[in-house]
């Protein structure tokens, strides 16, 4: 029979993505363990979350020079000891940290889950932060940090963050690579002895998991230092500046970042702007890729998003376009935001950004660690997984006069910072 | 282990099938067997060029995105030098979206001139983006360019230069298209809740009808043996040294392949691994360094590069880099280290098979190869990979004859 290709064939619009609960399993030590059953993969993911990120340092790179450092090395085992066991087990460990945390994730296969907490004990419980490897590391840090600032976009980054929050804000401050020269083993240990504690942390297994493994993981985590409560960190208002420019003389390319400082997850109006962000520049197709990428041609990219710290969050769009167009470029990414500001979103393009949204969840969510990486940011705001669904319904409410009424509120011209970094025009 | 079936159409298309009973999503991929390799060599970069405008619109369908986010879902694509893939995840009550697209797009493709101006000057955007607005980002241009004489992998998947793309016409798009774009140079792979059986009868469904001519054949010339070490030094932008060293090895199917495999893992697989051991951590050489191979079809580069820690001579690294890989054709692997090889790849493996998105593009590319049991039969073959055969492989690659080395440094201050 031939198909009928005149039409679309018809579409479902999933109602609601599921999403399990994670269990709490125990606090040991007041550390709460969450699970997240999901049988058959043979794999086991175990994520340590801890409240220690780059915010926290009074010393610039203290708090991924200890996170990076963990496992260089501890009081029973050398750093390529560490190194050695965990490859040999084929398990994945990986650190990452922004401004709020640092997660430590281990990765196995279900046979070699014993072995890789042991692991994970010493790393986490043990560290010895040798000398030699964290000079390695500075070294070797200070070197890919100047690298990156050959590149526009990544200087771009820098220099946007400086400039909505202020240079030096725990949330827009960078710092010169040879920080990394003075940065000592005493202040590393003194981080890790600050942060890396029971009160400070939470855990979230996902994969194949049963109790006999969540006995055996409470009982080490059980053994983290109690830690005493940490003395907030200063936050001062926010001092962002209305332009920033550096140049780049030979770039052939500038780095455009436009956007301003906003607010947390938590706040009445961030999912409602992060519905305004997804048809600015959130998708193929959206508003600026549209103007930017397909009628001129001056980028290969243009992006928009709403980006959320644990005490503040901030919009930002961003471009490379071709040096000769930056100027073109930016009058237009300021008249596609007047036009959102100034006319109502036609119901067909709000409708596909809502269902652009909701695809989205589902494919964050699909295998069996996905589901642990929204477990961990719902978390990290205080919110359980019934968040998802909450977040599925108030996209879906959203209206037309809506996203006119929080662009108008939240993206006049004047509020906005535009950083911009190449070549000289 | 990935369970797959396998279904021909009569007009040639080749449809993989693997059957996810956990995910509520769709994961639909369209490979074509075409890429960098069969360009014309006055027009390289062509194949990239074509995938961005396989997303300008059909005559049905104007706006191939729009279609494919009502269904909440996504897609996008890429260009190597052996093949170019599509992909589109979806949920799953919504699959046949996608078979109407890839079906429509494989026949009624509609590009204007005014289409074809802009769509290169976004390749040409992307060429700066990737290429030279980056340190060290022509790396691969020059590496190609020097390691390859005759084959057509002398140049990379973005074109040798963007003048080529500058200068393609509608006559090129529509010759391509006309002889790549076909049927039987396809093979769509599908990972979802159902039943293979349903997956082939939508695949009878939307392309049973479209017409095939056999697919084409491309006869490349092969590279000669190299038989004289080949050295170049540039100085651009960048504030430290770094050296790339390649070797010729052998095709994607052959022995070499995993031996190859193995001796990068060796060398730079992770933290426990030889180069970052002696070389970044213990004689402190370089900041960074690497080992791979290309895994090209034909075949292909064993490639390792570092970048220098400052103030240390070009000619200690490169010597550091040898020292390594004589080690490897000289000293036999112990087992256990060759263990924990086989365990890395077992597990990355495993992590590999998580998603519907990445078996899709698994049984898409291992029947590109033509052995589709090889999606699960390959962890036997680097299993097989003894400390002899490791020696054997290192001592008849790693020589100085066969090797092509790539300085890139700042300029002098």
């Amino acid at each position: 029979m031939a198909p009928d290709r005149s039409r679309q064939p018809e579409v479902v619009i999933p109602q609601n993505v599921g999403i399990m609960n994670a269990e709490l399993y125990g606090s040991p030590a007041g550390v709460r363990i969450y699970s997240l059953r999901a049988a058959g993969y043979g794999v086991v993911r175990v994520s340590f979350v801890f409240r220690a990120g780059s915010a926290w340092q009074t010393v610039p790179f203290c708090a991924s020079a200890t996170a990076n450092n963990l496992s260089e090395g501890s009081r029973n085992m050398t750093a390529v000891q560490i190194a050695e066991r965990l490859d040999y087990y084929g398990s994945y460990f990986d650190v990452s940290i922004d401004r709020d945390w640092s997660v430590v994730t281990f990765v196995c296969l279900t046979r070699f889950f014993d072995d890789t907490m042991a692991l994970a004990k010493e790393i986490l419980l043990e560290p010895a932060f040798p000398e030699d490897e964290l000079r390695v590391y500075c070294d070797k840090s200070r070197q890919n940090l100047a690298i990156n600032r050959t590149k526009v976009d990544f200087v771009a980054r820098e220099l946007f963050g400086r400039s909505i929050y202020g240079a030096s804000h725990p949330y827009g401050v960078s710092s010169p690579e040879s920080a990394y020269d003075t940065l000592s083993r005493d202040d590393v240990r003194g981080f890790y002895g600050k942060f890396y504690t029971a009160a400070n942390c939470f855990v979230v297994v996902s994969g194949d998991v049963d109790d006999k493994k969540l006995e055996t993981l409470a009982r080490f985590v059980g053994e983290l230092p109690t830690g005493a409560a940490v003395a907030d960190v200063r936050f001062p208002e926010p001092a962002g500046v209305a332009r920033a420019e550096e140049e780049f003389p030979k770039a052939v390319q500038s780095a455009i970042r436009v956007g301003r400082v906003l607010f947390p997850r938590g706040h009445a109006d961030f999912i409602g702007m992060q519905v305004v962000a997804m048809a600015l520049g959130g998708y193929f197709g959206s508003r600026l890729v549209r103007t930017l990428r397909e009628e001129h041609g001056y980028t290969y990219g243009a992006y928009s998003a709403m980006v959320n710290f644990d005490r503040s969050g901030y919009i930002a769009m961003a471009t490379e376009v071709g040096a000769q167009f930056t100027d073109a470029a930016l009058e237009d990414i300021m008249a596609e935001v007047e036009k959102l500001r100034r006319e109502e979103m036609p119901a067909e393009e709000l409708a596909l950004v809502k269902n652009i949204m909701a695809g989205e969840v589902m494919r964050i969510m699909d295998g069996p660690f996905g589901v642990a990486d929204v477990t961990i940011e719902n978390l990290q705001n205080g919110f359980d997984n019934g968040y998802i669904t909450s977040f599925i319904e108030q996209v879906r409410g959203i209206t037309p006069q809506r996203v006119r009424e929080l662009a108008r509120r939240y993206l006049a011209p004047e509020d906005l910072t535009t950083v911009v970094v190449g070549a000289r025009r | 282990m990935i369970t797959y079936s396998e279904h021909k159409l009569s007009n040639g298309l080749r449809v993989v099938a693997n059957r996810d009973r956990l995910s509520a999503l769709a994961a639909v991929n369209m490979l074509y067997c075409v890429g960098a390799r069969n360009e014309n060599p006055s027009r390289t970069g062509f194949a990239h060029l074509f995938e961005h405008l396989m997303f300008r619109g059909t005559r049905r369908i104007p706006d191939f995105d729009l279609p494919v986010q009502r269904a909440c879902g996504e897609n996008n694509a890429f260009t190597n030098n052996d093949y170019t893939d599509y992909y589109i995840t979806l949920p799953k009550d919504n699959i046949e979206t996608a078979f109407w697209l890839e079906s429509d797009r494989m026949t009624g493709l509609d590009i204007t001139e005014e289409k074809l101006e802009t769509e290169k000057s976004v390749v040409i955007e992307e060429y700066n983006q990737r290429y030279l607005n980056q340190p060290y980002g022509e790396q691969w241009l020059l590496l190609r360019a020097l390691a390859y004489e005759v084959h057509n992998y002398r140049w990379p998947t973005i074109g040798l230069t963007p003048e080529h793309v500058r200068e393609a016409t509608l006559d090129d798009v529509r010759a391509f298209y006309r002889r790549y774009y076909e049927p039987s140079n396809a093979i769509l792979s599908v990972s979802a809740d159902l039943d293979p059986e349903e997956v082939f009868a939508l695949a009878e469904k939307w392309f049973g009808g479209l017409e095939s001519s056999p697919a084409p054949v491309d006869t490349l010339a092969a590279e000669p043996e190299q038989r004289q070490a080949r050295r170049l030094e540039v100085e651009r932008d960048v504030p430290a040294v770094q050296i790339t060293i390649a070797f010729h090895m052998g095709d994607r199917l052959s022995r070499d392949y995993y031996c190859g495999d193995v001796m990068s893992d060796l060398l730079a697989g992770g933290t426990s691994a030889r180069m970052y051991n002696e070389l970044v951590r213990r004689r402190r050489l370089f900041s960074g360094v690497n080992a791979y191979i290309t895994g090209d079809v034909d075949p292909g580069l064993f490639v390792m590069n570092g970048q220098l820690m400052p103030g240390v001579e070009i000619a200690s690294g490169e010597e550091a880099m040898w020292g390594e890989l004589e080690r490897l054709a000289n000293e036999p692997v112990s087992a256990e280290e060759l263990e924990k090889i086989r365990n890395k790849f077992e597990a990355n493996m495993l992590y590999g098979e998580l998603n519907v998105m990445n078996k899709a593009l698994n049984l898409g590319y291992y029947a590109m190869l033509g052995d589709l049991e090889l999606v699960n039969s390959e962890l036997d073959a680097y299993r097989s990979v003894g400390a002899s055969d490791i020696m054997e492989t290192a001592g008849r690659l790693f020589r100085r004859e066969n090797s092509s080395t790539l300085v890139i440094r700042g300029g002098r201050d």
